[in-house]
Parts: C-alpha cells; structure tokens; sequence
C-alpha cells in the first residue's frame, strides 16, 4: 500500500482509496477547483498506484473522446430546421438543404442582433457542432474589434489604469470559486487551451521546483481586450501574470518595475512578445524573485511562447 | 419543458425560430450521440431526436438560459426512453434500486506502471464500442452523458435526478468495467 499510509494528511483529501478514486476521476473530468486539482496532483505524483489510476483513466477518457460520432446529415438537419420553418412566416425552400444553411441565419441574425453582432457573419453553424471552434470564433472576432480601439495605449495613463484593471481582476479571481479558468499544472494543456481560446498564449513554465507552482490559466478582459492570464501559487498567495500582446507603440520596459494598484504589489516588464503584468498579494521580495526565475525560464525556453 | 403556450404570446414566432436555431440546432450531433447510446441503433437516434427536436420547439419559449446542450440531451433522453418503452418494451432496465450497483469497484491491484494503460489507448473504436454497449444501462448513461456528450457532473446530476455522488460512483463504476475489458485486467491473476 501506499508509503503514507500512517501519516497524518493535511491535504484534505479522502483517507478511503475509493473516494480518493474518485477524486482522481473528478480530476480528470476538471470538476476540481484549483486548490483540490493541486492537492490531488501531488497525491499522484507521490503514489504510484493512483498514478497509474490516473494513466489509465486519461487513456480511456481519451480512447472514448476519439470515437466516431454520428454525422448529421443534410437531410436530417433540414428535417429538424423545417419543424421550426413550417410553424414559421412560411418562407420555403425548407426542404432545401443547400437553402438551410444561410437562410435562418440571416433572420435569426435580424432578430437578434446583439447576440449575432459577436458571430462573424460566416460560421458555419451546421456543419460545425464543435462548441470549442464556436468558442473560438467569437473570441477570435473579439479581438479583431478590439484592434480599432487601442484602449491600452491612448492615453499616458494608460500604464495606470491598466494596473488597476489587473488588480481588480486579480481580486475578482481571489472571490471566486476557482482562480483559474482551465486547471493544470502543465503548460501543454494550459497552452493549447488558451490558444484555442483567444489565440494568444505566453509561455507557461511550470516553476514548482522553484516554489511557485502553476495552477492553471483564464482569460482576463482588460479593456475590451481578452487576455491570457496565468495563475501561479507561493505557499498561500496567489500570483496572476497578465500577459498582454505587444503593440508596436508600447513603450519598453526591460527592467521590471514596481507598482502597486489596488493594495496589491505589481510589476511590470515587457519582452519581445508580450507586456507582463505580474500582481499578488505576496510580499515584494517573493513577488520579484517570482518575475526573475519566471524571465529566466522564459529566456531558457523562448519557444515556448506564441505571440498572436 | 411544456410551458410554451403562455410563453410564445411574448416571443412571436419568428423569434422563436430563431431561438430554435440557437438553442437547439448546434447540438444535433450531441442529440444523435446519446440516442444511439440510448437506443442502440443509428436510424432510431434520428427518429428520437426529431421527436425530441419537436418536443424541444414546442417548449422553447420555456428553456430559461443555461447549457442548452444539457436542456436538449434531457429532452432526448426523455424521448429514447419513451420510444423504448414504446418499441421495445422487453429491453427497458428497470432502473429501480441501484444501491447495490451504486458501489465503486475496488481499486486494481496491479504493480505495474501502465500497461493497461497503453493497452487501453491501443483499443480500437470497434472495441471500446462494443465495451460501452455492454455497460448496464444506467452506468452507460452517466458514461455517456460526461465522456461523449461532455456534460458536467452538476448537469448530469440535474438531468437524472440522482445526488452527485451517485454520478460520480456510477462513473467510476462505468470506467471500471470498461478499463477491466479493454486493459485486460481480467487475465491477470487476482
């Protein structure tokens, strides 16, 4: 059995092997918050025995996530669209199916149109069932709009407010359920996640050797701008890291700065790729040897990075 | 789910169309995924989502925000049960007390690192299929509910009208026989 068998835990985590299964299923599913996604984490990576659970687990979630689905053909999407067509205004071409796939569109486009307005005009509904290319669309169509505001860096205040934006957003995040949108030690899910989020994605070292573990990732909107954020943990603080993609007129700051907005401490620094705002509630000198190591992981593996 | 009437003198029809586009018509494949899992048989999944699909459209004007996904599978689910009762009435489980199934298998003894697992992820479709259809129908469900159609436990919890604990057992339980067939634990000795 497991080496840890007689020690007290402090974790909070079931003593019975079979709700500490279940946890490990939760986890897999990502019905864990943050703190409980970590404590399990570590459980893992000390008993072989869940680990194993946990491999098995992840290839069989895999193995049924990779079975075919049903495809929904022409003729049956136009069957289901008539049911509301019929009832409708009586436009025809229902029993067309080349017909269906842009006309109810463009009414519904008509009939809705703050909903619409984030959907570029030509998703593709009916052929794409995927949620995750929706999700993606009207994140990706979001920052497209946003490239005509600039909010960052009109004013010379810029700098300022977007400080208070990143704390606000920091604290938003401590009153929350989870910190984190996306929960993952791993950078190779936390990447790809926000990549298929807003298309945009720094790099995510994990630094728990370092003392400041990577819990996950979310999506801040500062601005109107969507933005990748990640979460890191020191002891019991929190860190969030902002990072913003550079524009060309974003004044340079390779040597961090210190700021503070809201209560918390920040710093701040840019690099080729991207603006980062560091903030937590830490103390200044743990919150700078943060940035330090996490530049340094950055420098050491810049490929990591994907500017949009 | 039925309180349309008094709703759709609000929201004319067109908009209502229109919400049925939204609400309804991206999640058709998810709709066919689970009526298959139901019923067993593709050409039945398409006959009970349109039953669902009408059922769906006469209670929009009621669906009140949330995971539209999740309001249409409880829709198709209710229709699959129907339709079995209906066409084959000797296959229906009676879904009666579960206490019993209800139990998390064991933890494998195994002392290996993961040969189940890479067996596992060798399966081909056909396999893990054919594994998933014999799973008993309510560990199916659940199975079904989270790993194809992606629903949450909350939701699932929701939509059958059991704890989240029984979710989450009957989940266990459902992956359990399914990595005991596909990982081939049963050849090893116990």
């Amino acid at each position: 059995m497991s080496p840890h068998e007689n020690r007290p835990r402090e974790d909070g985590l079931p003593q019975d092997p079979q709700d500490m299964t279940l946890m490990i299923h939760a986890l897999v599913d990502g019905e864990l918050d943050a703190a409980a996604a970590l404590a399990v984490e570590r459980r893992i990576a000390a008993d072989p025995e869940l680990a194993a659970e946990h491999a098995r687990l992840v290839a069989l979630r895999d193995a049924v996530a990779s079975l075919p689905r049903p495809t929904v053909s022409d003729a049956f999407l136009a069957r289901i669209a008539a049911i509301a067509e019929v009832k409708g205004a009586g436009e025809g071409d229902v029993t067309q199916p080349a017909a269906m796939t842009a006309e109810p569109q463009q009414s519904s486009q008509q009939q809705q149109g703050n909903v619409i307005a984030m959907r570029p005009r030509g998703v593709r509904w009916f052929n794409s069932f995927d949620w995750r290319q929706m999700a993606a669309s009207i994140a990706l169509t979001a920052v497209l709009a946003s490239g005509a505001t600039q909010w960052l860096t009109t004013a010379d205040n810029g700098a300022e407010s977007f400080a208070v934006a990143v704390a606000n957003g920091h604290r938003r995040s401590l009153l929350a359920a989870t910190p984190v949108d996306i929960v993952s030690s791993d950078r190779h899910t936390v990447k790809p996640w926000l990549d298929g989020r807003i298309g945009v994605s720094p790099a995510a070292p994990d630094m728990a050797k370092d003392g400041y573990a990577l819990l996950g990732g979310r999506v801040e909107v500062i601005g109107d701008r969507p933005m990748p954020a990640l979460v890191y943990r020191h002891h019991e603080h929190l860190i969030t890291l902002v990072a913003a993609p550079r524009q060309n007129d974003v004044k340079s700051v390779p040597v961090a700065d210190d700021l503070s907005a809201g209560g918390f401490l920040l710093v701040h620094w840019t690099d080729d790729a991207f603006s980062y705002w560091a903030i937590s509630d830490a103390e200044r000198p743990a919150l700078d040897d943060f940035v330090a190591r996490f530049r340094a992981a950055v420098i050491a593996n810049p490929a990591a990075g994907s500017p949009g | 789910m039925a309180g349309a009437p008094q709703g759709a003198t609000v929201l004319n029809e067109k908009m209502l169309a229109a919400r049925f586009a939204e609400v309804v018509l991206p999640h058709l494949g998810d709709a066919l995924s689970l009526a298959r899992w139901l019923t067993g048989n593709t050409a039945d999944a398409e006959d009970v989502v349109q039953e669902a699909c009408l059922k769906a459209h006469a209670g929009i004007a009621g669906f009140a925000g949330g995971n539209p996904r999740a309001w249409l599978l409880t829709i198709v689910r209710n229709a699959s049960y129907t339709w079995i009762a209906k066409n084959r009435p000797r296959s229906v489980v009676a879904v009666g007390d579960l206490a019993d199934l209800d139990d998390v298998a064991p933890p494998p003894d195994s002392d290996t690192d993961s040969p189940e697992a890479a067996l596992i992820a060798k399966a081909n479709s056909a396999a893990v299929e054919a594994a998933i259809a014999r799973l008993p129908q309510p560990f199916r469900e659940t199975l079904v509910l989270r790993d194809i159609n992606g629903l949450s436990y909350r939701e699932i919890a929701a939509m059958l009208g059991v704890p989240q604990g029984t979710v989450m057992s009957r989940l266990a339980r459902a992956r359990g026989l399914l990595m005991t067939e596909l990982g081939g634990r049963h050849h090893e000795p116990a």
